[in-house]
């Protein structure tokens, strides 16, 4: 009946605008941000057990939905949700055209290191790699990132517990978030290089900024001006 | 043995699809009808093969697309050919060669499939039908609005609504970094921090030299509706290759706004991926609701450029510099254009089929099928004498049937 509807009032099926959001620590970090654009999901969106999926906010033109991080590209790729907010390792995992991040929201803060044994690294010289195996969640960027410097990288895609791979045998090396080092430090890893500094985006699908400008730009907006108003509050 | 070890009959490699009724009808609707206003303003239709030699089809503005390009071998010359990825570059290659002499401004249009040999996971046809116009010879303000409104009421003509264009200019980057002299490797991370519209990438990628950091943030807080848009485009200290590019951005979008008052218009000065080959105002058309692009368009040379660079090098004695042999040879021309994306057009257009399906019971003379077409029935002649003709159109999926001779509906 839904379906009807919009097939007969041209502009009423794109009313409503979906903010995807990443499960997890990102998520407790974006509150402040999206208080401070003036949106306030329902109270069930903060429960953890809530097994709803999608969540109403103090805007009627704006639903939150609550998914995986990389899924979050996935959903603002394509335009199954118009706005999101995600880290900037799964943006340069994916490369997708259809993303643009005009906002550094300053949150989710790590990097996307190197790392390997710590015994394996006093003795490892990068330099005479031409093929290396590497465990990580993320093969493309790694892929890319190895490729540029002459490296080829045979990628094994893990979903979690990266720190694994080395001590058991998997493959020596891995790609990997690190926030503080501590995790490493505690497998008896060592990070060697740093791919890149992460922060989380704001991400607006492509086509919608296209169609809907003033309201996709408004929204871009007051997101700059939130992640200020915190950096702000930060310094 | 498993069901696994013979293949389904029906499973088509990855990006291929058979269009089934009523897709391939509504397709085929849309098709004319863009055919239709193209060739209302005069635009004469041209059709090149769908296989022709790669340096041809892969040169100048075709590179783009060379990674693209299913390639096989010309049993019969033993030289490369590739199956067209588009058809722009066949259209191009036409006008510098067999049509050369004919009068400038030249129109043409073109309508067929192409074919690439993958597609991205937002778009993963790797067949596709394609129709558009190209424009050759003006270079001007006028020809680049001819085109956008040519296609503006292509697409308005097949019912899309809520059409969104969207006015680029790729050459005004290029032409910024060329006057501030950015080294390349700046120039390429700018570009990604640009396509991304990441103001802070952008600040990262320029390093020190802020002041010139300002000036693409500027561009890209240029991104919008195109009056506000304009106005602060014309606002930033642009060097003055760029300033030129900028005004003709403005002639451009004054007249298009002429035209079509009610149109939706953004711009997007920075916008490249996919634009590589445009040498001026380029323009890409979304509609609401619709994911992806419509299709998208600009000014290009049509030619070969790297022929024109030999063609320099060599000494040509000076009878043949006009002569038949080398003509349509290291000649580019000016030219401006757009293609659809037919596939997304008819998923976007509002097309209602003729869907009056009228069953004549067997023995109905053919002669007689005429007097319901013409009153707008598709007939649909019933070939099974034994079976009651109400269930028969049923079965048959028609609307109508004969009551007394008269069309009834079911």
């Amino acid at each position: 009946m839904n379906e009807e509807a919009r097939g007969d009032a041209p502009e009423s099926g794109s009313d409503k605008l979906i903010l995807a959001l990443p499960k997890g620590r990102i998520l407790t970090e974006s509150a402040p941000l999206l208080h401070a654009a003036g949106i306030d999901p329902e109270p069930s969106f903060h429960d953890e057990n809530a097994r709803a999926l999608r969540f109403t906010t103090s805007r009627p033109d704006v639903d939150i939905i609550r998914v995986r991080s990389f899924d979050v590209a996935t959903f603002v790729a394509f335009g199954a949700a118009q706005l999101g907010i995600c880290g900037s390792d799964v943006l340069m995992e994916f490369d997708f055209n259809e993303i643009y991040a005009p906002v550094d929201l300053g949150i989710g803060r790590c990097r996307l290191s190197v790392a390997e044994p710590a015994d394996l690294a006093a003795s490892d010289d990068p330099s005479r790699w031409s093929h290396i195996r590497i465990a990580t969640k993320y093969p493309e960027l790694t892929r890319r990132h190895f490729a540029a410097r002459g490296v080829q990288a045979e990628c094994i895609k893990l979903n979690g517990a990266m720190e694994l791979a080395p001590t058991l045998g998997l493959c020596h090396r891995i790609v990997d978030l690190v926030s503080s080092g501590r995790t490493l430090q505690e497998n008896g890893l060592k990070e060697i290089e740093r791919i890149a500094e992460v922060s989380s985006r704001f991400i607006v699908n492509r086509a919608a900024l296209k169609t809907r400008p003033e309201v996709i730009g408004a929204w871009i907006e007051r997101f700059r001006a939130a992640a200020r108003g915190l950096i702000a509050d930060a310094a | 043995m498993s069901a696994n070890d013979t293949p389904h009959r029906g499973l088509l490699p990855a990006g291929l699809s058979d269009m089934l009724p009523p897709e391939a009808a509504l397709e085929a609707h849309a098709m004319e009808r863009v055919m239709g206003r193209l060739a209302a303003h005069g635009y004469q239709r041209v059709k090149p093969p769908l296989v022709e030699f790669e340096e041809s089809l892969l040169g100048g503005p075709g590179a783009a697309l060379a990674k693209d390009t299913f390639r096989l071998m010309d049993p019969v010359s033993q030289r490369m050919m590739g199956v067209r990825p588009d058809m722009t570059v066949q259209i191009a290659r036409i006008a510098v060669t067999r049509l050369r002499d004919a009068p400038r401004p030249l129109r043409l249009s073109y309508a067929g499939n192409v074919i690439r040999v993958r597609g991205s996971q937002l778009r993963p046809e790797r067949q596709f039908a394609q129709a558009g116009a190209e424009l050759i010879g003006p270079d001007s303000a006028d020809a680049d609005a001819e085109t956008i409104l040519l296609a503006v009421e292509a697409l308005r003509a097949v019912g899309v609504a809520n059409l969104s264009v969207d006015l680029n200019l790729p050459t005004l980057v290029t032409a910024v970094c060329r006057s501030l002299a950015l080294p390349a490797v700046t120039v390429a991370r700018l570009r990604r921090a640009l396509e991304r519209k990441d103001e802070d990438a952008v600040r990262r990628s320029l390093g020190a030299a802020s002041a010139s950091a300002d000036l693409f943030v500027g561009l890209l807080r240029t991104v919008g509706p195109a009056e506000p848009g304009l106005t602060a485009l014309q606002a930033l200290d642009l060097p003055e290759d760029a300033r030129a590019e900028a005004d003709r951005l403005e002639a451009v979008m004054l007249l298009v706004r002429t035209a079509a008052p009610d149109l939706r218009l953004t711009i997007d000065p920075v916008e490249y991926r996919g634009l590589e080959y445009q040498t001026g105002v380029s323009f890409t058309f979304y509609a609401l609701d619709t994911r992806g692009e419509l299709g998208r368009g600009g000014r290009y040379r049509a030619g070969y450029p790297e022929d024109e660079a030999a063609a320099d090098l060599s000494v040509v004695p000076i009878a043949s510099e006009t002569g038949p042999a080398d003509a349509g040879r290291g000649r580019t021309v000016p030219a401006t254009g757009f293609t659809l994306y037919m596939d997304t057009v008819s998923g976007a257009a509002r097309i209602q089929l003729p869907g009056q399906r009228l069953y004549v019971p067997p023995g109905t003379p053919w002669n007689a099928l005429a007097g319901w077409q013409a009153q707008g029935f598709l007939t649909v002649r019933g070939l099974d004498a034994g079976a009651e003709p109400a269930t028969e159109a049923r079965r048959l999926g028609c609307t109508h049937t004969l009551v007394d001779g008269k069309p009834t509906a079911i």
